[in-house]
């Protein structure tokens, strides 16, 4: 906090209309300070119990992050990051960024942490820290409602469908005897699923959770998930070097990681 | 008044060799042995990748292949249909015909193929392949309707009318001395359709299709050599399409027969 | 008046493309083995007339009855009407896809269902009454104008018509052709056929007519035999006409 400035405050008239701006300079200076006093006592105050951190999130990412119907952001990355936030003692902000540039604002400190699905890479590595992985990507089947299919071993024979490119369609094609077939978007397989065309479809499963829990509730669900040789991690990104924030998240990831609450979210947001 | 020397041109095949093109260089043949020797020289210069590439790729040419000549079946039959309604009397028939192909020619091909592949596979159960043929041969039909109502017309009243003062009705005409004689006119633009329409099969590759090029992307994506996956892809292309267009130009020679003195 | 039936009866036939009157109350009959010669200058009906009995043209009003059937309603079969009509055109009209004799076989094989090698044995027959048997395997863009047409009326014989219709069948043809075509004519006369001939040969209407039919603007304006027409016509019109032909 710095110290109070009173040596403003007129202590005798001038001219009227003098005094009257005076006045109201004055009375605005006091506004402004009263406010600046406002804030400094709370952000202390937050700081001595908890500090708070602004997360950016491209909430276009159904399950993970995206907006309800009353245009808040949930989702599974939302709830976990407030249970970190409790666990480890932050308060945690979530902020609306377009993906498009959201690294760009990181770097230039608009927010203190990424918490958008963001996969852990090499590459990202060299630019940015990483937190402590929060959520494994694993490979989900899905298939007709009605079908009795349990892995891919029970699809020899048959067509199955993949995102040209991911680490799905790799799997289906690592598959002993089954027919992969590649698609341009993820969607156009579920189209063909849907239709008939094909026996099952492999992908990301917070992808198939939105599919199989959202648009095609009715005709599709999720069989299992597979697990592949490459693993796929998301992580909390942060400005490079900034410890601060990055020793928290992880403290807090570390503790809600090792309680049954994981296992409710899994639940709860990819229905498994 | 003879309308023999009509010609229908349609340019976005592929340009037909022209027979009466004796020369030692022609294009084609630069194209032709050019393409066959780039590959030839890929493959046993660099094997790796190019030979892997090439042994990638032949399921996704039948495929093409497949698609191509039942699509071009599919749109003949929808062609001579739409053309004969084009010029039929019968409003119902010749108003149908039109709005067919009014409205296919007002939607972009890939735009259709999308439409009719998805639509069709929420009304009846369809193999992936089977929409696309269907897809294609609907489209392409709306443009050979076109080429056979030129053709059509193309030929001179007076064939028609000494059909009639024989006896013949209106549809044995067309069968026994328009169609047959339409056929000559209509080659080179329908041979043109084919290799356009072999051309554009490769948009099925977005309906996962596995043609030649969903082959390629298949296999690029695994390996990261776009650039190698892609050439072989063009090559391969440019070798079918030059080895058909030579195909149509002969065919069209012979059935020419008749109109050489 | 007569001892036969007319095989043709064009009674009050009009015509109209769009508001032109190509035909106007056009009455005429023509007795088999009858040999009528239609003349007039351009434009004035003539083709249109002839046209009309096999319904190439369909008439606005009136009446044709050709071999008993009124060719108008719709019960009859316009088809067979025409089978028994030949019709010989003065741009030949060949089948420009078929050979010679394929363009005589045509319509006998696959209308009266005639057996391909009888149809042959007639066609070749019929080649060799217009001399052009050793033509039978050429395409028609092969010959002559003048072969051209022998050939196309040989075509339409081979249908064994009762009436041949010609229509200006030498207007087409270079002056040293027409005299082949105009001598099968003759021989086809001579046998008896029924023939109504669109032309501008006087000699050929003189030598070869019954009567003679004049028509101007749609209408006819005179007949009368031969002689009669060429030597004493009665209508100014026609002798204008002659005056300006002759």
């Amino acid at each position: 906090m710095r110290g109070n400035d009173f040596s403003k405050i007129p202590t005798h008239a001038e001219d009227f209309c003098h005094v009257l701006h005076q006045t109201y300079r004055e009375k605005k200076m006091l506004k402004k300070f009263a406010l600046t006093l406002a804030m400094l006592i709370c952000v202390s105050t937050t700081a001595m119990a908890q500090k708070t951190i602004v997360f950016a999130v491209d909430a276009t990412w159904p399950p993970m992050e995206f907006l309800n119907s009353d245009k808040e952001i949930v989702g599974y990355s939302i709830d976990y990051m407030t249970a970190a936030a409790k666990a480890a003692g932050f308060t945690p902000v979530f902020k609306n960024v377009a993906w498009d540039g959201i690294f760009a604002g990181l770097a230039t400190g608009k927010y203190d942490a990424v918490c958008s699905s963001v996969s852990i890479t090499e590459k990202r590595k060299k630019t940015m820290d990483f937190s402590t992985p929060y959520f494994k990507v694993r490979q989900a089947l899905i298939v007709p409602r009605d079908s009795n299919v349990k892995s891919l071993a029970d699809l020899k024979g048959q067509k199955v469908g993949g995102q040209i490119g991911t680490t799905g369609y790799f799997a289906i094609k690592g598959a002993d005897g089954v027919v992969a077939k590649s698609y341009d978007e993820v969607g156009l397989a579920m189209e063909d699923l849907k239709v008939g065309r094909i026996a099952a479809v492999v992908c990301d499963d917070p992808v198939a959770a939105n599919y199989a829990m959202d648009q095609y509730k009715d005709t599709l669900k999720i069989a299992t998930t597979i697990e592949t040789g490459e693993v796929e991690f998301y992580g909390i990104a942060v400005k490079k070097g900034n410890k601060e924030v990055l020793d928290l998240v992880n403290k807090g990831i570390e503790a809600v990681s090792k309680t049954p609450y994981v296992q409710e979210l899994q639940q709860k947001w990819i229905g498994q | 008044m003879s309308k023999k020397n009509v010609v229908i041109e349609v340019g976005d095949g592929a340009a037909i060799p022209d027979p009466e093109d004796k020369g030692l260089f022609t294009a084609w043949r630069i194209s032709f042995f050019g393409t066959i020797a780039i590959i030839c020289y890929l493959i046993i210069a660099k094997p790796d990748p190019y030979l892997d590439i090439i042994k990638f790729l032949p399921d996704g040419i039948m495929v093409t292949f497949k698609v191509t000549f039942a699509s071009i079946g599919l749109a003949l039959v929808l062609g001579l249909i739409a053309g004969l309604g084009r010029i039929s009397k019968n409003r119902f028939f010749n108003l149908a015909a039109s709005t067919y192909i009014e409205v296919v020619r007002g939607i972009p091909l890939l735009v259709q193929l999308f439409y009719i592949y998805f639509a069709l596979g929420n009304l009846i159960r369809v193999p992936d392949m089977v929409a696309a043929i269907i897809a294609m041969g609907f489209c392409y039909g709306a443009y050979m309707g076109e080429v056979f109502r030129a053709g059509i017309n193309s030929i001179d009243d007076g064939q028609t009318e000494a059909s009639l003062s024989l006896g013949f009705n209106r549809s044995q005409t067309m069968r026994y001395v328009i169609l047959p004689q339409a056929w000559r006119t209509i080659l080179p633009p329908v041979g043109n359709e084919f290799i356009a329409l072999l051309k554009d099969t490769s948009l099925v590759s977005i309906l996962a299709v596995s043609d030649i090029l969903r082959r390629g992307r298949e296999f690029a994506s695994e390996s990261f050599l776009y650039f190698e996956t892609y050439t072989m892809i063009a090559l391969i292309y440019l070798m079918i399409t030059l080895v058909l267009s030579k195909l149509l130009s002969n065919m069209e020679n012979r059935l020419s027969h008749y109109e050489r003195r | 008046m007569n001892a036969v039936n007319p095989i043709i009866t064009i009674r009050n036939v009009n015509k109209f493309f769009g508001n032109f009157q190509a035909l106007d109350d056009v009455s005429l009959s023509v007795d088999p083995g009858e040999k009528v010669v239609v003349l007039g200058p351009s434009g004035s009906g003539k083709s249109t007339l002839l046209r009309t009995i096999n319904q190439l043209e369909k008439i606005s009003s009136g009446s044709i009855v050709v071999d008993g059937q009124e060719i108008s309603d719709p019960k009859n079969d316009i088809n067979r009407i025409r089978e028994e009509v030949g019709m010989v055109f003065q741009s030949f009209n060949l089948f420009r896809h078929k050979t010679v004799l394929e363009n005589l076989t045509l319509a006998p094989i696959k209308l009266k269902k005639e057996p391909e090698k009888e149809a042959e044995k007639r066609a070749m027959a019929l080649l060799d009454k217009v001399g052009m048997v050793d033509k039978a395997g050429s395409y028609p863009v092969q010959l002559s104008g003048g072969q051209q047409q022998r050939v196309a009326i040989a075509r339409a014989l081979a249908m064994t018509p009762k009436i041949m219709l010609f229509d200006e069948p030498t207007s087409a043809l270079d002056p040293e052709m027409i005299g082949e075509v105009l001598e099968v004519m003759v021989t086809l006369a001579r046998e008896g056929m029924t023939m109504v001939v669109v032309t501008h040969e006087m000699g050929f209407a003189r030598e070869v007519g019954d009567k003679v039919v004049f028509m101007d603007e749609g209408k006819i304006v005179e007949i009368a035999p031969p002689d009669q027409f060429f030597d004493h016509p009665e209508n100014e019109r026609t002798r204008t006409f002659l005056e300006q032909i002759l």
